[in-house]
């Protein structure tokens, strides 16, 4: 019985080591592998009890043009796939959407949220411009020291400059490589502020 | 009374059969030896070391969680990715030593608090690294069924209450996050099991005790949150059942016992109290039953299958409760047995369309008005105070609501209270005194 519950044991040790190498293989790949996109964003500062504090990315472009027709299709929630393009100025943004998973091209998996509406400036009624997304990363963890600092420099760097976060993007998955304030990484412009 | 080791306890009881097998010992030795073990000894475990051995894991877990939570930015992926890993070898290292060495409980206790912890410690440090999003749901669900088998392999009641903990945690989630958890009730299987093989083990045992207060809770909140209320007002009908059930059974299963010493019969009674006081509010009857079924994001359409499901196996189970606990002669079985029928009547009463709300209400001021008074005769009767206060807790509780809801003047509102703090003291001071005349005789 004895014997029994060791190999049990053994197994469920292999279990728990095996999910973590599984979560930072396919991360790792997707650093190494995926395409580089660059989003702007506006970071604010809070805290997670288990992962500590973090930069929570808010991103402008969250949204895809499209008719009230085709939002009309979608239900909350409802899986989406995002096809990832660039603007002007090279900054990522989201071009189409399909339900079905593309297969070429860079694309991510996400979901609907809302309707995507901007007031109008004389009228100051809502036009409907398209759908909203979940943006399925936005989360920059920090040095707990770091965090509300790189915040504020952020908030002064968006107001003046651009403040954007290089995302790497593959088979659907982005994991976030590095969050740049007045061309600098946040860490680095923390940890300079702080000395 | 002497103490012996538990673990001696544990080789003696495997020794026995054995030796009855070889003829050493004769079948009513083995009877005699397991009796006196039994009854003449305590085990030398000492409860104070148990304690603090499970503290000092919960410490120790939750400060290496918090020392990774710091972030430890200057170190590179690669070493935070390997060092991930860390809590989980740690935690298997010690539940090895534990199991190999058959440890005894403070050891089995503080590995399996340990272990269950460093497992999220792992994949927590991961998100971290790599800037993951949150996805509470994924995390607690991936963290509750790795540790879901420590229970079992450690024996650790703490690893059961965490993994109930974990459970509870996620249904809370899921439900906000996917609107629907209808998972959770695959997840309570290995916690029943586990209570299952507790219970058939040693009924009276503090893990078995421990576990069972652990997982009554568990249910009680989660029901609540995984049901989909597809058809409003069908949790009465369940809650009733769960909580009446759960009470018959501790009547069942340990008798006259009381307080912590019967959690399902505590449990049951103080969840009846609860429920019907929750109705004796009209609020709680409107716009129940099948003329008002939803669905949507937060009320599946399924939902009417589920809820009609959990609420079939509850019904079935109190049925089977009452079969087994009911006694003509218990005035406080019969109530318990009786509390989920007067509940169905109402819910149906309220689902014909017709305005029954206050009607409904009444009959639960009336139920709760019946229990009070039932628990203070029940005491007088059987001289406890427990039961005393505890009637005539529930009388004040629904006299004081009432004068409040009703809006009555001050000075009736005045008399009231005084009156029923004056009886408050007098009958427990007659039943003090009943009882010290009771020992003296005696």
């Amino acid at each position: 019985m004895k014997k029994f519950s060791l190999i049990v044991l053994g197994i469920l040790i292999v279990a728990q080591l095996a999910v973590p190498f599984s979560m930072i293989k396919s991360r790792e790949n997707i650093l190494r592998n995926g395409e580089l996109y660059r989003f702007k964003t506006r970071p604010i500062d809070p805290a997670d009890p288990f992962q500590g504090r973090y930069v929570r990315l808010v991103f402008e472009s969250d949204y895809i043009e499209c008719s009230e027709e085709e939002e009309s299709e979608l239900t909350y929630k409802q899986p989406v796939y995002a096809i990832m393009g660039t603007d002007s100025d090279g900054y990522a943004r989201f071009a189409d959407w399909n339900l079905e998973q593309p297969e070429s091209g860079a694309y991510l998996k996400t979901h609907y949220r809302r309707k995507y509406t901007v007031r109008h400036p004389e009228s100051k009624k809502r036009i409907f411009k398209g759908i909203r997304i979940h943006v399925p990363f936005n989360r920059f963890y920090m040095a707990e020291s770091k965090a509300p600092r790189a915040e504020v420099l952020a908030r002064d760097a968006t107001r003046n400059t651009n403040c954007w976060a290089n995302v790497r993007i593959l088979n659907g998955n982005a994991v976030i490589e590095d969050v740049f304030a007045e061309g600098q990484s946040l860490r680095d412009l923390a940890a300079q502020e702080g000395k | 009374m002497r103490k012996v080791a538990a673990k001696h306890i544990q080789w003696l009881e495997k020794e026995l059969p054995v030796l009855e097998v070889e003829g050493v010992i004769s079948p009513e030795t083995t009877k005699g030896i397991k009796s006196y073990y039994a009854e003449k000894t305590a085990s030398g475990m000492h409860w104070a070391i148990v304690a603090f051995a499970v503290l000092g894991s919960l410490l120790i877990g939750s400060g290496i969680i918090l020392l990774f939570a710091h972030n430890w930015d200057e170190l590179d992926r690669p070493t935070r990715a390997v060092l991930s890993f860390c809590p989980v070898v740690i935690g298997a290292i010690l539940s090895f030593t534990a199991l190999a060495k058959n440890g005894g409980v403070a050891l089995r206790e503080s590995a399996g608090i340990f272990h269950s912890l460093a497992v999220g410690a792992s994949i927590a440090l991961i998100g971290q690294t790599y800037h993951l999003p949150s996805d509470t749901p994924a995390f607690l669900l991936t963290w509750t069924l790795l540790v879901s088998p420590l229970m079992f392999l450690l024996r650790s009641t703490g690893a059961y209450l965490f993994y109930l903990a974990l459970a509870c945690g996620w249904s809370g989630v899921a439900q906000e996050t996917y609107g629907q958890a209808a998972g959770f009730w695959l997840l309570m299987v290995p916690a029943m099991v586990r209570l299952m093989q507790l219970l058939r083990k040693n009924l009276h045992a503090p893990e078995t005790l421990l576990s069972l207060w652990g997982i009554l809770f568990t249910l009680c909140i989660s029901t609540g949150i995984v049901f989909e209320r597809t058809v409003p007002g069908l949790w009465i009908v369940a809650y009733s059942a769960l909580l009446s059930g759960t009470g018959l059974l501790g009547i069942h299963l340990y008798g006259g016992r009381d307080g912590w010493s019967n959690p399902a019969k505590t449990f049951g009674i103080v969840g009846v109290v609860m429920l019907a006081y929750i109705f004796t509010w009209s609020d709680a009857w409107g716009g129940i039953g099948w003329n008002h079924v939803r669905s949507g994001w937060y009320h599946r359409e399924w939902g009417v299958w589920l809820d009609g499901g959990i609420t079939f196996v509850f019904v079935t189970g109190w049925v089977a409760a009452a079969v087994k606990a009911v006694r003509r002669n218990s005035l406080e079985t019969v109530t318990l047995a009786v509390f989920p029928l007067i509940t169905i009547l109402c819910f149906l009463l309220g689902s014909s369309g017709k305005d029954v709300e206050t009607v409904n209400a009444l009959i639960f001021n009336g139920f709760m008005l019946f229990l009070g008074v039932m628990y203070i005769v029940l005491g007088c009767r059987n001289t406890k105070l427990r039961q005393l206060n505890g009637g005539m807790a529930v009388l004040s509780l629904l006299l004081v609501t009432r004068f409040f809801d009703e809006e009555f003047g001050f000075l009736a509102r005045g008399i009231v209270f005084i009156v029923l703090g004056a009886s408050f003291l007098t009958v427990n001071l007659v039943m003090a005194r009943r009882k010290k005349q009771l020992e003296v005789v005696s």
